[in-house]
């Protein structure tokens, strides 16, 4: 379904606050937010400007190297740049920097060929890296098992893992994790049904979940012939 | 309420964690998890996981010198926008 799936990268403006659980924030009411002046009035460096380690940082994450993340963040506020006339909400700019950036990176990979394939033959669903944990029992002493398997790994084994993932599971993961975003929010930013948003979590997970299944056969933690 | 199998519960295990459960199944979901010991050791490792990832994640601020690098480029790229 994702692989069919098409999005241009150019952006409609949307209406939530990452945090607000997909509320609008004009629904609710003693909201200090109110209170602000018009965000119309602000200028497109006013507004988004401040926003701009975060972007960075998201970038970071998403593409896991730091000169790309640059580049990215720069193309992401060109074209911010370009489509702010259509911003009808700038006081969603946060969320609308993070649509633009996670599009790009999305259809940047597609087009370029370069997005992570998954192996088809997993059934990526069914893999439960709690269940292999169990069955091969790699540390026949230990009385927490599956606490000491998930604390042997390194940090550069955590960051493999989440950057060997394709980036259509990834981008959600990620703003999963950083940003706190409800489901609503995600399938807002993302522009598809919550849906979509909930199989690629869980593929995304599963994804992770099986590739440090793989860093541990490489790291001669289990047997290299098991599944 | 009908008993949720083990499978319909792993099932919702992401949901769960992500906070996006709510009324009759989240209510399946926390019945089932006060009878089943394996469940629970399941929901742990996962939750176990998703702080791991998390932890990973939070890591890792903005290097000296890349936010007035990238706001020299954006400076450049928006005196290119107003002239062209």
């Amino acid at each position: 379904m994702d692989g069919r799936e098409h999005r241009s990268t150019t952006v409609e403006p949307q209406f939530f606050e990452p945090g607000t659980g997909g509320r609008s924030v004009t629904e609710s009411s003693g909201n200090s937010r109110q209170e602000c002046r018009p965000a119309e009035t602000a200028t497109f460096e006013e507004l988004t400007l401040p926003h701009l380690s975060a972007v960075y940082r998201l970038a970071v994450r998403l593409v896991g190297d730091v000169a790309a993340a640059e580049d990215l963040t720069q193309e992401t506020y060109l074209k911010a740049m370009q489509a702010f006339p259509a911003l009808r909400d700038q006081r969603r700019v946060r969320a609308w920097l993070f649509q633009i950036l996670s599009r790009l990176v999305v259809d940047r990979h597609r087009s370029g060929g370069r997005e992570v394939q998954i192996d088809e033959s997993i059934d990526l669903d069914r893999f439960s890296l709690y269940d292999r944990v169990a069955e091969e029992d790699p540390f026949p002493y230990s009385e927490s098992l599956h606490e000491d398997f998930l604390d042997r790994f390194h940090d550069e084994d955590i960051r493999g893992a989440l950057l060997s993932i394709p980036q259509v599971y990834r981008v959600p993961l990620v703003l999963l994790y950083t940003e706190e975003l409800s489901y609503r929010e995600l399938a807002d930013l993302l522009g598809c049904p919550v849906g979509t948003v909930m199989s690629r979590l869980h593929r995304g997970r599963k994804a992770v979940e099986h590739a440090l299944w793989q860093c541990a056969k490489r790291r001669g933690w289990v047997k290299e012939w098991t599944r | 309420m009908t008993r949720m199998s083990c499978e319909e519960a792993v099932r919702q295990f992401f949901a769960y964690l992500d906070r996006a459960l709510s009324g009759e199944p989240l209510e399946a979901l926390e019945a089932h998890l006060r009878d089943c010991l394996d469940c629970c050791d399941r929901l742990q490792f996962n939750r176990r996981l998703d702080g791991v990832l998390k932890a990973r994640l939070a890591e890792g601020g903005v290097p000296d010198g890349v936010e007035d690098r990238l706001r020299e480029r954006l400076a450049k790229l928006g005196l290119e926008t107003a002239e062209s």
